[in-house]
Order: C-alpha cells, then sequence, then structure tokens
C-alpha cells in the first residue's frame, strides 16, 4: 500500500475514461457495425434492396415465431428492421387498432370488441392462421397422475375451487363431474400464467368456459379461481412445477416440450378416444383437446405502403414458414398448419 | 466572503463581480431542477392516479386480491404483501447490516477495513435482476422450501431475503458512518475506565449512534419497500394477479413488482377501464409512503448531526 | 468526580489490569466479535456463492464464443444469440448518465455547499433532494414515462405509430434524474470535508469565490465526488425496473444500428437488466448459461464503474492520511 506521490486525481480520471471507452471500442470494433448477425448471406436474394422498418407486438406465445420469421428474412434483407414485442395477445391488439403496429401476433382470434375498436378507427387487417399449439397440463414427474378430465381440471382450477389449497380439496367437485382419478392428499401448488398471457385466456376458453356456463350460468363473476400466483415468463411456471412433488399448472406446449425431462405433461380426457398425450401429431389431428390455432394479424394499409412488410408476409408464408414454426426455439418448435389450411393462409393474404 | 476589509479598491472591477453572479445564478438552477424532478414526479403520478381516486367503485378497492386486468383492485393486497417482504428483508439486513458496521468501525483493523468495504459494495454493485432469480433458484429451493415442507417454489419469503441481501451493504453503509460520527473521546474515555471493547460497543458506541443507526434502518425500510425485480421475479407476482395473504410462505406481489407487472412490455393494458389508471394510484401510494419514512429519517440523521 | 473512587484500589486495578493483560477469559468480548464479524463474513458468503454460481453458469458460453456473443443480437437460437444491443443501451444509458446528471448534480452540490445561505429555500431543497434519493426507481419509470417518453414522442416522429418517443435518449434521461440525487448528496459530501484553511487561502490572495472553488475546493474534493458519482452510475447501469416502464424492448429489436451511431437516441431500445429478465424467462439450459454470460457481461460493466470509484476513495483516503 505504499505509493510515491503522483498528482493523482487527474491521472485517475483518464484512467477512468480510459477504462469506460475501451470497454466500447472492443464491443463495436467486434460488432462491427452490428452485422453479427451470423447469417453472412445478404448478398443475393429477390428482397437485398429493401429497406424500412416493421413493428409487431402481440402474443407472447406467438412472438417466437414472427421473430424466427424475422431473422431469416433479416438475413435476406439486412436493411429491414423488424422489431417484435410480446406484451400479450390483448395488449397486442390494443396497440394494433391505434395503428402502433404493423402486425399483431395473437395466440386466439380477435375478439368482436378489439375488431370494433380496429373498425373505428378504419385499420383493415388480414387474419392469417399460421400454426397450431397445445396447451401443455403440467405436473412434477413424481407425481402419479397420468390422465385428467375436464372436470378434474375443472374442479381443481375452476371458480368453485378458490381457496382450495389441497389436491383433495376438488374430489367432491371431480368425482360430482364424473372423473375417476382420486386425487393425494398433498399441497396443491399452482403454477400458471398471468391475466395478460394468451395462454391464460385460451385455457379459461378451452377447458373451463363450458363447465362454467353450465355449473354458473353465462354471467358467472369469474371463469377460473383467481387465488392462484399469475407468473409472467414460461420458464419460471417450469421451474414452479419442478419446485414441488404435487404442482399443476399449464404452459405452451413447445415449453413442456423443452422441458420434458422435468415436467410431466399430463394426458388428456378427449372425450371419444379416451386419454390423450400432447404431441404434434394429436396436436395436428385435433384429438388432443386443449389446442388453439396461433395466428397472426397484418395491416393492410401499412402493407400497401411499405414494401418490407408485404415482402416480409410473403417470406412468412411461403420460404420461412416451416422454419419459423418448428423452429420458433431453435430445436423445436409448434405445430405446422396441413397444407390445404396454409393455403387458406395464402389465399387470404393473396386476396385482401 | 464577508471580509472586514472594506476598501473599495480591493473589491475589483464590476466585470469580476458580473462573472461571480453568473457562476452561482448557474449554480443555482442546478440545485433548483431538483425541484423541478420532484413536481413533475407529483404531477405525473397525481394526474392519472386522480382519475382513478374519482372514478373507481371504491368496493373494488377492498377485497381480496389484486388483479387490475379483471377490476380487481385490492390495495391491501399490494401493501401487506409489501410489509411481509420488507419486514422479512429488515430481518436480514437490519442485524447484519449492523453487525457488519460495528465489525468495520469499531473492529477491523485498516488494512482488513481496506479489502472488505470494497468487498461489501460490491454486494451493493449487483444488478437486483440477478439477486431476484438467485432468489428464486437458489433461496426458495434451497432455504425455504427444505425449512417449510410443501411450499410453492415462489414465495414473499425467498423475495424477502433476497430483498434482504440486496440491501445488507446499504444499511451496513450508512450504519457504519454513524459509528464513526461518535467522537473518538467517547471510545477512549471509555476504555480509560478499564471497559473492554465489547462493553464499550455496547454501552457507549451504539447508544451514541443511535439516532444515526435509526435513520440507516429507515433509509434501508424504504429501499426494501421500493425494490422491484426481486419481488417481481421471485414471489410470483409477475403475471399481475395476487391473492390477498398474510403468510410470507404464500405467493404474492408488492406494489412495486404490481407496477412492474402492469407495465411490462406496454402501456397500452387491456383490461377494466381503470386498469392503467391503477398503476399510477398504486405509484402514488408508494410514493407517500417512502416519502414520509424519508422524512423521518432525515429527522434522525439532522438530530446526529447537531449532537456531534 | 475521580478522586471519590481513588480509596477503592482493589476494584478499579483489577478492571484495568484485566483490560490491559487481557487475562481472564472475555467470553462475552469474544462472542460479540464473532457475532458482528460473522456478519460480514455472511455478506461476503453470499457474494462468493453468487458470483462463483453465474461465472460458473457463463464459463461455457464465455470461453466458447468470446466476442461472438458481445457482438450478435438475440436470434431463436441461444447459442446464436449475444448481447450487442442490450450493452450497446446499456452503455449509452451511462453516457446519459455520465452527460447529464455529473455536471447538474456536482453544480447543484457547489451552490448548496459553497454559495447558498442557510435559509428556508436552501433547507428545502436539501430535504428535497435527499426524498428523491429514496424515491423507489419504479416510480422514477413512471416520471420516465409520463413525461420524458411523452416528450420524444413529439420529438422522434416516426413512421412506427404514436409511441416513437420510447427512446435511448427517454430512458437515458429517466436514469440520469435518477442518480442525480444521489450525484448532488455524494458530491455535497466530498465538498463539505474540504477544510476550511484552504478556502481561506484562496481568499487571501484575492480570488473570488467562483476562483477558490475551481482552485481549491474542486480538486481537492475530486476524488470524493468521483466516487460517489460512479457509484450511482454503478447503480443506474444495474436498474430494470424504471426501464420497463419506460418501454425497453423485451424480445427482438430491429436494425443493425452501430455501437457508436448516435441515430440510436431516437430509436428503440434494448438494456442489458431487461435481456437478463428475458433470457432467463426462456426454456432450457442453453438459454441459462446466456443468461448467466447476460449477467457477467452486466456486473463486469457495474464492477468497472464500481472499482474505479473504490480506487479513487482509497487513494482520496490516503491523502487525508
Amino acid at each position: 500500500m505504499k505509493h510515491t506521490t503522483h498528482a493523482r486525481s487527474n491521472r485517475s480520471k483518464v484512467l477512468l475514461l480510459a477504462l469506460l471507452f475501451g470497454l466500447g471500442v472492443v464491443v463495436a470494433a467486434c460488432g462491427g457495425g452490428g452485422d453479427g448477425d451470423g447469417g453472412g448471406s445478404s448478398s443475393g436474394g429477390e428482397g437485398s434492396d429493401l429497406s424500412g422498418s416493421i413493428n409487431a407486438s402481440g402474443s407472447s406465445t406467438v412472438a417466437p415465431i414472427t421473430i424466427r420469421a424475422a431473422e431469416l428474412f433479416e438475413d435476406e434483407s439486412p436493411d429491414v428492421a423488424i422489431t417484435v414485442n410480446g406484451p400479450g395477445t390483448g395488449d397486442g391488439f390494443v396497440q394494433f387498432c391505434s395503428g402502433e403496429t404493423d402486425i399483431s401476433n395473437a395466440s386466439r382470434a380477435i375478439k368482436e370488441s378489439e375488431a370494433a375498436e380496429c373498425e373505428e378507427a378504419g385499420i383493415t387487417y388480414t387474419e392469417l392462421k399460421v400454426a397450431f399449439d397445445g396447451i401443455a397440463i403440467m405436473t412434477n414427474p413424481n407425481n402419479s397422475l397420468e390422465c385428467v378430465t375436464f372436470g378434474d381440471l375443472y374442479a381443481l382450477l375452476g371458480p368453485e375451487s378458490e381457496g382450495f389449497s389441497d389436491w383433495s380439496d376438488g374430489q367432491a367437485l371431480a368425482d360430482e363431474l364424473g372423473g375417476s382419478n382420486s386425487f393425494p392428499s398433498a399441497p396443491l401448488e399452482i403454477s400458471a400464467p398471468g391475466t395478460e398471457s394468451g395462454t391464460y385466456d385460451s385455457f379459461i376458453e378451452i377447458v373451463l368456459e363450458g363447465i362454467v356456463e353450465e355449473r354458473l350460468g353465462e354471467d358467472a363473476s369469474a371463469a377460473i379461481r383467481t387465488d392462484i400466483p399469475g407468473i409472467a415468463e414460461d420458464n419460471v411456471i417450469i421451474q414452479g412445477i419442478t419446485g414441488s412433488d404435487t404442482s399443476l399448472g399449464w404452459v405452451g406446449f413447445a415449453f413442456a416440450d423443452e422441458n420434458r425431462d422435468t415436467v410431466k405433461a399430463l394426458q388428456v380426457d378427449n372425450g371419444e378416444s379416451g386419454c390423450t398425450s400432447p404431441t404434434v401429431e394429436t396436436i395436428a389431428d385435433g384429438s388432443y383437446p386443449v389446442s388453439r390455432p396461433l395466428f397472426v394479424y397484418v395491416n393492410n394499409e401499412k402493407a400497401a405502403a411499405n414494401p418490407s412488410l408485404e415482402a416480409f408476409i410473403e417470406f412468412y408464408l411461403n420460404d420461412g414458414y416451416t422454419s419459423a414454426v418448428t423452429e420458433a426455439f431453435g430445436d423445436s418448435g409448434y405445430v405446422e398448419l396441413p397444407d390445404d389450411q396454409l393455403q387458406e393462409a395464402k389465399d387470404a393474404w393473396a386476396n385482401r | 466572503m464577508a471580509e472586514p476589509i472594506s476598501l473599495e479598491t480591493l473589491s475589483g472591477s464590476s466585470r469580476r463581480h458580473l462573472n461571480e453572479s453568473a457562476v452561482k445564478a448557474v449554480m443555482a438552477v442546478a440545485a433548483t431542477v431538483s425541484l423541478a424532478i420532484s413536481a413533475l414526479i407529483v404531477f405525473s403520478l397525481v394526474r392519472e392516479a386522480w382519475v382513478f381516486i374519482t372514478e373507481v367503485e371504491w368496493s373494488t378497492v377492498w377485497g381480496s386480491s389484486w388483479a387490475p386486468r379483471l377490476g380487481r383492485y385490492d390495495l391491501k393486497t399490494l401493501v401487506v404483501g409489501s410489509l411481509l417482504v420488507t419486514i422479512i428483508a429488515m430481518a436480514v439486513s437490519g442485524p447484519i447490516g449492523l453487525g457488519a458496521a460495528i465489525y468495520l468501525s469499531e473492529y477491523a483493523s485498516v488494512r482488513v477495513r481496506k479489502v472488505l468495504k470494497p468487498t461489501l459494495e460490491i454486494l451493493a454493485g449487483i444488478p437486483s435482476v440477478v439477486l431476484g432469480f438467485f432468489a428464486l433458484q437458489w433461496i426458495s429451493p434451497n432455504v425455504i422450501q427444505r425449512l417449510f415442507d410443501g411450499t410453492s417454489q415462489f414465495n414473499l419469503a425467498a423475495a424477502g431475503l433476497g430483498v434482504g441481501i440486496l440491501t445488507i451493504p446499504l444499511m451496513s453503509s450508512i450504519a457504519e458512518d454513524a459509528l464513526k460520527a461518535v467522537p473518538n473521546s467517547l471510545r477512549e474515555a471509555s476504555a480509560g475506565l478499564g471497559a473492554r471493547k465489547v462493553t464499550t460497543t455496547i454501552q457507549v458506541i451504539l447508544p451514541a449512534a443511535v439516532s444515526g443507526l435509526v435513520a440507516a434502518f429507515i433509509v434501508t425500510v424504504s429501499r426494501a419497500i421500493g425494490e422491484t425485480m426481486v419481488v417481481f421475479i421471485a414471489a410470483g407476482g409477475g403475471g399481475n394477479n395476487a391473492q390477498f395473504t398474510l403468510s410470507p410462505l404464500d405467493s404474492g406481489s408488492t406494489m412495486t413488482a404490481a407496477m412492474a407487472a402492469q407495465a411490462s412490455g406496454t402501456d397500452s393494458v387491456v383490461g377494466e377501464a381503470l386498469t392503467f389508471q391503477s398503476l399510477f394510484f398504486v405509484g402514488l401510494v408508494l410514493f407517500v409512503i417512502t416519502l414520509s419514512l424519508n422524512i423521518v429519517a432525515d429527522r434522525f440523521v439532522r438530530r446526529v448531526r447537531t449532537r456531534y | 468526580m475521580a478522586l471519590s473512587t481513588l480509596g477503592n484500589h482493589s476494584v478499579t486495578t483489577t478492571a484495568v489490569e484485566r483490560a490491559i493483560l487481557g487475562k481472564g477469559s472475555d467470553s462475552k468480548g469474544l462472542i460479540f466479535k464473532l457475532l458482528v464479524g460473522s456478519s460480514i463474513a455472511f455478506a461476503l458468503l453470499v457474494l462468493v456463492v453468487l458470483l462463483f454460481d453465474v461465472v460458473t453458469g457463463a464459463w461455457p458460453v464465455l470461453t466458447g464464443r468470446g466476442a461472438d456473443f458481445l457482438s450478435s443480437d438475440l436470434r431463436s437460437r441461444a447459442s446464436e444469440s449475444g448481447v450487442f444491443q442490450p450493452l450497446r443501451g446499456t452503455f449509452w444509458i451511462g453516457v446519459f448518465v455520465v452527460v447529464f446528471s455529473f455536471p447538474v448534480g456536482i453544480g447543484a452540490a457547489i451552490y448548496l455547499e459553497e454559495y447558498a445561505g442557510d435559509n428556508v429555500f436552501t433547507r428545502f431543497i436539501d430535504l428535497n433532494i435527499r426524498n428523491l434519493a429514496g424515491v423507489p426507481s419504479v416510480v422514477y419509470g413512471i416520471l420516465g414515462f409520463s413525461i420524458f417518453v411523452k416528450f420524444f414522442d413529439g420529438f422522434f416522429p416516426n413512421s412506427v405509430g404514436q409511441h416513437a418517443g420510447k427512446t435511448t435518449a427517454a430512458a437515458g434521461i429517466t436514469l440520469a434524474v435518477l442518480a442525480l440525487p444521489i450525484v448532488i448528496i455524494t458530491a455535497s459530501e466530498a465538498i463539505r470535508a474540504v477544510p476550511q484553511a484552504l478556502r481561506e487561502g484562496g481568499y487571501g490572495v484575492g480570488a473570488t469565490k467562483s476562483q477558490v472553488v475551481r482552485t481549491q475546493v474542486l480538486p481537492y474534493a475530486a476524488p470524493g465526488i468521483l466516487t460517489g458519482t460512479l457509484l450511482s452510475l454503478a447503480r443506474a447501469l444495474g436498474e430494470a425496473a424504471p426501464l420497463i416502464l419506460v418501454g425497453a424492448v423485451q424480445d427482438k429489436l430491429g436494425g443493425r444500428t452501430g455501437f457508436f451511431d448516435f441515430a440510436q437516441f431516437g430509436e428503440q431500445f434494448k438494456a442489458l437488466p431487461i435481456t437478463i429478465t428475458n433470457f432467463a424467462g426462456r426454456p432450457g439450459d442453453d438459454w441459462q448459461e446466456v443468461t448467466a454470460a447476460a449477467i457477467v457481461v452486466l456486473l463486469v460493466l457495474v464492477l468497472m464503474a464500481n472499482t474505479a470509484a473504490i480506487l479513487l476513495r482509497n487513494r482520496f483516503e490516503k491523502k487525508r492520511g
């Protein structure tokens, strides 16, 4: 700790600035103006002289598909800047119908009230169905439960089960709804998406709403119990499932599939052929009952005014389609549309 | 600079005076910027919060859950959540921060202190998102779930411990300042009377520094209430809904985490008519609470200053 | 007073003896020392566990990809994703903090300590600054969103739509405002520590107040001021909550604006703390490695500011003896 006395303060200042800027320069040097996108295929390709910006928002479930399509498109047309955010389907439509975004990703079809907003703002759009997603009902691998019915799920997660903290609390209700499971006497730890998420909406719509209407009538105040935590990050939901032996929750199929070593995706009784596991095949052919189509909505006027937006959607539905959907998470993704449905989407876009 | 020499020749040229006033004016403007900031904060909070206050159905503000997108604005869910997290956090950072401060101020040799204090400051520099994931992925499974079997991984207790760790450096740094402000003559006098170090510390130094220590505690409380990301990530309120609970082992949310969840990604929030405004209402409540705490803390600091 | 106790020799002598020689087991003192020592040991242990956890998690990415990680943007595959845009955003937000809050904060501190008289107005400003320092960061986010973003909405007209104000500039100014009170407080403390004799020496040779401040006070207080300002910079760099409200892009940000391209001030932005949250929310071990690597990058940035501050303070304290 012995030093000779220099004029220190100035020198330290210089040192510090050098340090900070040094870092910046290093990064800039590696970045080389941000061309580190790996692709390196920026020459060639028909769209390479396109430039402009595209703004997409909406469902965080669909966002990975659009992001994958966008990065592939940008590899070919490096001057197009595509920004994709994923605040949630509903929030996305608010932005879309105020003209803020060009594309709205949605994990459900647009609601009437939302369509009315768009119309009021004079925005016309094209609805494109782009993929299927299953919602995986998950528990911990240590849980012996294998297969559930909608009635079982209603008994554990519906509005009548408010306050249930043990699986056995839902037994009577499940039996009443014709379930054949016997629930363990163990804590019911629920790990599920929050209210901003389309996956939350879809679960209610597909699994619970029918039973709610039957039992409580159309004007039931809630379609789901409200005393469950809402978790924003899909990976954090997975952590909640692995964190307790008797957990229960749901998340998009692709996320559950990525984590099949640590979570157990329950089979769901579809009423016809019995218990069905969520797989690419069962989701595509509709035999897994908790599945839903995913959509992309495109603003027509903006597409007419912005050649890069039009080119991007063309790319999305054609050259980029398979990779965008099936490699949305790198090595895994969603379920592709059958050819005829994909053709419908292409036609819808062509005839907008 | 009112020097007694009043010869006019010494006062220099008028340009010199003009220059002085200009410098003073510029500095004064800089100082008043802080007033403008406060005014803008209050303005931006009150403008939207007022809409909420005047239009909300007050029965929805007293219920059993915070789910603004569903039109449920039970404020006590968030206030109690904040309280639980803060109490747990202070149970960690209060004693540990104070202990660390005592060690640094009374026991550590100059050399040891030179190493320890910067290391503590590195802990202070760790971004709260990092501690949030630490709380979720390490504290919750390894501490909370071990101690209390069958607890959900998302719980207010883990978030509280995370916030506690986060605020240790703040507590210790202000508490150390308070301890160091106690004049050495007190230590010498006490030692001179034959008191052992522990007696001196507990019976002389701590009582002498008490208002500074209280201030440290209050400032840390105010920081713990204001901490956002740890709770947002670890307590299970990130999805913008939380259930009223009095148990720290349940999942829940706090005022801050609810605000972050509300705004996450967009300001175009769907929901009931006042969903978005509720964000500002919570912000206003939070602002008033921390403001009161800070004013109280300031009183204590002032007392310590005037004493020595 | 001491005289009256002189008679009682034996008690005082034993006490003094014991204190001097340390004879007898001072178990109470030992336990106390152990207690306070373990407090600080605990804090350090947490730090070590945390750093170890993060660095080991990040190791494969840092050693395997190195510069490529710093120069790539978000991609669908973790192995291709990097932190170029968020690092750029956080770096420039830091520059905004330095450029805006440092001069204003130091100026305010000089005014309060050197110029302002002790009147109601000054005391009010002083109290106000202390309160601002205690306002939760998420509330600054509301300020940023309601005032700065709205201001820049008009400033940067953009084909994207009405919310073009969620820019690097808005985020930078929001965090500069957040850092300002801390800068003022720490700078004030450093200025207060300047011995009065230095000022008087200056006046003695006929210097004006501003000359005294410039030539005597500031050079002496500089290391202390810099320490405080850099610590506030470190805090600002790690803030996530206000940036959520100001509208940092969480997923994909388009465009290939260069690191030093000023055009980015008027564009949407990403920031490291937000990106860390986003990465961590993705499934799979490879994303967790990338998350850890992004945390290391942020820590390095924050620790650079911290380390610089600590080095400066050590010199500063040495100079005072």
